[in-house]
Formats: structure tokens, sequence, C-alpha cells
């Protein structure tokens, strides 16, 4: 209100030098492209809410995955977490447990999950990669195990609802519960990362790990605090996936965790550390549904499909880079 | 810098748009024939190809324009329901759908008849009232059918090995209680094993009847014939047999008719295969939801029936038709 003119076109022009500025432009690009070539059925407004509805999934373990990137480190395990975690909300369902308590059930062991991937890397020194390429296939075993190698099918009693579109009478809601939930997770996770002492934390040892020590922060504590917060986010993630599947599947969500780093880095997450936004993390995520989504409106066969998404990421990371250099 | 770059936005944009359009001859011309999505539980086995040329075949026959999208990732549960979700989202004519899971499809199959999409169930059942049909092999049927010959092959005497496939699996599960139905009615046969599952590979199929055939000790003619329900286990019963070194001395009757199974039934490896119908699946329950948008009546369950091929039968046309269907006559060369 207070702004004059000339501030105004300064924070204008500051715009692009934002971090979610280009993972939104590129979104832009693509729902414009699949809007000129499907106009009839990409365009409705059914598929837009469709699209962030699939995009859940990914979305919720994205914003843990840009806390641990952020940090500096990186989490394989995501796939089979969920998976894990929809294989004891069936059980545990089975074992006749309420809802409430299964929806507690697939959290915990998301989190539990984040805690030994954190111990491995901050108290053995492990690699992250190597450390969580280990709990990766550990869990997705550990899931086999506990379904006894099928699907496991339960009654999911409410917990269906969390996913599935409001009934007419409720149209206001838009979107299923989860969504909400997902977006009030990302906005939460945003608000410590900003503005938090724990989120300066986790960007001053991802920028760098040496200077957080000698600043007096406790980079193992902040390592495996943000494991935890990414498995728990894991398992909310696995409590919406087994909304949608209704059965716990143990193989379920494999090849998740390279979408899951597409969508952070798509955001202007690195791998290096240091960098990445949960606004960006969340447009990523978006990016990758609307490909997939679009090119089924268009009728692509799949193979083309992958090569398009594989070609779209790279070319928009690379932009991003670009722009950067010159802002 | 900002011309190179804008020139690279261009390029790309440009290379992604031609690629949208020249590989979707279909999407262009959206004239008033309805538009049916036929999802199959993968598309690079030979199976899925030919359900889809007999899709392709009745959406000729009929004018209807289809669109075969499998689930992006091969037999994944979550990816087959994103594609339901997205086809309804997209208010397609009607779906055809091989469900991986008889439950979890069912929300998104519901979703789909609640916003007026009907929807065809084919090859496995969805445990739901709202698909209008369900085009599939009668598996029990199968199952007996190869028990029957089974015991005509061993005359009526002998030890029998089966070899599940995977637990939970109702197709399959269906194929096993038929074939085992049907030799116990022989008097002489007995079988000695029925608890072993192959898994769902080929290579722990290939353990798992390894072991099976060890303390069996078919090696030693104890065993007189074995039997798989699926493609998977038959070929991993075949290589533990050749590397037993007994294919051929014992009856083994499988299911399915890859390339490699019907070269072990030329080599006498095999007994018999009991082959299933795809196209005629595809070809069924794509008709079948074409006639159903026509406001004509269908039937709520459709066999697309079973035959036992033996060395002896396999260059009859009619079998030949069914174990090498010429596919490119209806998906042409990109088939």
């Amino acid at each position: 209100m207070t702004d004059t003119p000339s501030s105004f076109t300064a924070r204008a022009r500051a715009l692009p030098g934002e971090p979610w500025f280009g993972p939104l432009a590129a979104l832009l690009v693509v729902y414009a492209l699949f809007a000129v070539v499907a106009p009839d059925t990409f365009l409705g407004s059914l598929n837009l809410l469709s699209m962030v509805r699939a995009t859940v999934v990914v979305g919720v373990t994205a914003v843990g995955m840009t806390l641990i990137m952020i940090q500096g480190g990186i989490d394989l395990s995501v796939g089979s977490v969920v998976a894990l975690a929809t294989v004891a909300i069936a059980r545990s369902l089975q074992a006749g447990q309420s809802p409430m308590m299964a929806l507690a059930t697939g959290i915990a062991v998301g989190a539990i999950a984040g805690l030994a991937n954190g111990a491995l890397v901050a108290g053995l020194r492990l690699t992250p990669f190597i450390a969580t390429l280990g709990t990766m296939s550990a869990l997705r075993g550990l899931a086999k195990g506990l379904a006894r190698e099928q699907k496991i099918d339960a009654e999911p009693g409410w917990l269906e609802e969390l996913m599935t579109m409001p009934p007419p009478e409720r149209t206001y809601q838009l979107l299923p519960i989860g969504v909400w939930v997902g977006l009030l997770l990302a906005i939460v996770a945003a608000f410590v990362l900003a503005r938090s002492r724990f989120g300066r934390h986790v960007v001053a040892t991802g920028s760098s790990p040496a200077t957080a020590r000698l600043c007096g922060i406790d980079v193992g504590r902040v390592t495996i605090l943000v494991y935890v917060l990414g498995g728990l986010l894991a398992g909310v993630a696995g409590v919406l996936e087994f909304s949608t599947l209704t059965v716990g599947d143990p193989t379920d969500s494999v090849g998740l965790e390279l979408k899951v780093i597409a969508a952070v880095v798509i955001g202007g997450g690195s791998l290096s550390g240091g960098q990445g936004s949960i606004a960006g993390t969340l447009l990523g995520a978006l990016l990758l549904t609307f490909i997939d989504t679009g090119c089924t409106h268009v009728g692509l066969p799949n193979w083309v499909q992958e090569i398009l998404t594989g070609a779209i990421i790279v070319v928009a990371v690379w932009l991003d880079r670009l722009r950067r250099r010159d802002g | 810098m900002t011309s190179r770059r804008q020139v690279l936005g261009l390029i790309g944009l440009g290379l992604a748009a031609a690629a949208c359009r020249r590989s979707a001859p279909t999407g262009g011309e959206a004239g008033k024939a309805p538009r049916i999505a036929v999802i199959p539980k993968g598309t690079t086995h030979e199976f899925w190809k030919s359900v889809h040329a007999g899709a392709v075949k009745a959406s000729q026959e009929l004018g209807v324009e289809i669109v075969w999208k499998g689930p992006l990732k091969e037999d994944d549960l979550k990816s087959q329901i994103d594609l339901v979700q997205s086809f309804v989202a997209q208010r397609i004519s009607g779906i055809v759908l091989a469900p991986l899971d008889s439950k979890g499809l069912r929300g998104a199959v519901k979703d789909a008849v609640r916003s007026g999409i009907p929807v065809v169930v084919f090859d496995s059942a969805l445990d739901s009232a709202d698909p209008i049909s369900y085009v599939a092999t009668d598996n029990r049927a199968a199952g007996r059918l190869a028990g029957e010959r089974m015991v005509e092959a061993l005359g009526g005497q002998g030890k029998l090995v089966v070899l599940r496939y995977q637990e939970g699996s109702a197709s399959t599960h269906e194929r096993e209680e038929g074939f085992l139905e049907a030799v116990r009615k022989a008097v002489g046969v007995q079988v000695v094993s029925d608890n072993q599952y192959s898994g769902p590979t080929t290579e722990s199929a290939y353990a798992a009847s390894e072991s099976l055939l060890l303390a069996q000790r078919a090696a030693q003619g104890d065993i007189a014939g074995v039997f798989a329900p699926n493609e998977s286990s038959t070929f991993g019963m075949l290589l533990a047999l050749e590397k037993a070194r007994i294919a051929g001395r014992l009856r083994f009757v499988g299911f399915d008719a890859s390339t490699k199974l019907v070269a072990g039934l030329r080599d006498g490896k095999i007994h018999g295969l009991v082959v299933q119908n795809p196209l005629e699946m595809g070809y069924r329950s794509t008709k079948a939801l074409a006639l159903h948008l026509r406001g004509e009546k269908i039937e709520a369950k459709v066999d697309t029936g079973s035959t036992f091929v033996t060395a002896k039968n396999l260059d009859l046309p009619e079998i030949k038709q069914l174990v090498a269907p010429d596919l490119s006559r209806w998906l042409g060369a990109a088939g």
C-alpha cells in the first residue's frame, strides 16, 4: 500500500530472482502447451483438481526431501518408507485397530525409519547416498516380509475418504482433505525453514558443515532431526497413499525417490546442499504431474512420455541455472 | 545472453509440441466418435500387445476411437489408479480396464461410474458391482482342461507335482484349483506336492522349481508329471528341468505361449500348454463397451476360452493364430 512506484518496480524487477520463479514459469509454459494441444480435456477445472490430488504423495514426500537436501543430504529410501507405511497401516487395521491408530502407526513407522537413516548418517558418518541406499533395500524387504509378500486387504474406514474427491454437497471443499493436510504441512515446513532457528541451522549445515560447527551448531542433532522429519513426512505420504490404494502394497512406490528428487531439483534445490525452497519443490512436483497427465490426454505412448519427461526435467533445471548465473 | 536463452527455450518448446502432435494421430480429429480408454496391466508383454490388437480390431469395426494406455510403471497399482482418475477427469466416453488389484481399483472405478463413465473389466476380476461387464478366461475351466489332458498323458497313473504361482493372485489360484479338481478325479494319480510357490519372476520360479524337483527326487524318476499355472512359472520350471537334464522325461503341462515355451513344445520338453486368447479378450471387452455406449444390452460375463496346445496341433492354422497372431495387421509396424 505504501509502496512508491519506484520501489514497486524494483520489486517487480527482483521477482525473477525469487527461487520459485523459474519452476513457476516452467509450470505455466507446460500447462499452456498442453492446453493448446488438448484444449477440450486438459483445461477443465476437474482436471486441474485431479492433477493436484495426484501430486500430493510426491509433494508431501518432496517437502521432507527439500529439508534433507538443503541440509546437504539425500534420502533414497522414501519410496520404501511409503510402501512400508501402507503395509503397516493395513496390518494394524487388520488387527482390529481404529483408523486413527492405524494412521498414527503409519506416521510413526515413517519417523522411525527416518531416525534410522539419521543415525546411520550422523552416528556412523556414512555418506547419505550409501546409507539410504542400504535402508531403501532393507525397508523394502521389511515391507514385503510384514505383508507376507502380497498385497494386504483391510477395511480402510474413514481413511479412504482422505483422498476421495468431496461429495456434491461439499463441493466448496474443492479438494480431498488429504490435499489440504499436505498443503498445511508444506506451509508449516516453509515457515520453519525460513523463520526458525532450526531452519537457519539446516541451511547453515548444508552450506558448510565445518562453518556451521564452528558457529556452535550441533550438526549431528540437526542431521538426525532433518531425517526424522523427512521420514515422518514420508509416513504421512504413506497414509495418503494407503487412502488411494485401499490396500497395503509392499511393491508400491518403487522409484518414488527419483520423482521426489526431480521435484526438489526442478524447484531450485541442489544436490550439494544449502539451496532449495518448499514453494519451488511443490511447483516442481506439480510440473511432473502436469507432464504425466498432459501426455495421457494427448494420447502419447508411454515410451515417448518417459523420454519427454526426462528432457523437460533436464531443460527446466538447466534454464534455471542459466537464469541464476545471469541474475 | 537473453536472446540465446530465448532461442533455446523456443527450440525446446517446438520439439515438445512436435513430439506431442506427431505421435498422437488420434488426438486431433475429435469428431463425434466416442473415445474409449483401454488400460492393460502393463504394455511391454506379448500378452498385452495381443489385447491391444483386439481392441484396435473392435474399434475399427464399431467406429469408436480407442486410447491405449498402460500404467507408466509396469504392474504398478498406484500408476494404474492415477491413470483411471486421469481419464475420468478427461471425461472419456468409457473405460476398458484390466485391474491390477481386485480391491485397489474399486475406488477409481466407482468414481468413474459416478461421473457417468461406464467401465468394462477384463482379464482379472474387480471386487465390485460397478463394471457393466467382465470379459476374461474362465480360469478354473482352463485349469481343469490342463488337468484332464495331464491325466490322459499319464495314462491315469503316476505322481504329480504342482508349482503354484503366487499367494493372492486370483486368476492363477483358480487355474491351480481347476487343475487339482480334474486330476484328483483320477484314482491312479497322486499329487505329492501342491504347496510350493514360484513367486513373481522367472528367476524366483527357477529357484523354486529347482528345489522342488530335488525335494521330490524328480531326477531319480519319482515324478511323472509337473504343472505350472502361468508364463513365468512355466518358463522357470522349464529351465529347472533342462538344468536337471530331465526335460522331456516327465510330462510337463504349463500355461501361455511365449516364443521360448513354444520352442520347448517343439523340442518335446513340454507336453502341452494351455493358451488363452488375449486378442479375443481385447476385442470382446472393447466391443462390449462400444455396444453399451450405443445403448445395446451386453452380457455381464464373457468367457474368451482357452485351448490346449501340443506339438501335434501347433501348426494348425487356428492354433497358429492363437500362439503367434499376426498383430501387425492391427497395430501396424509400430505395434
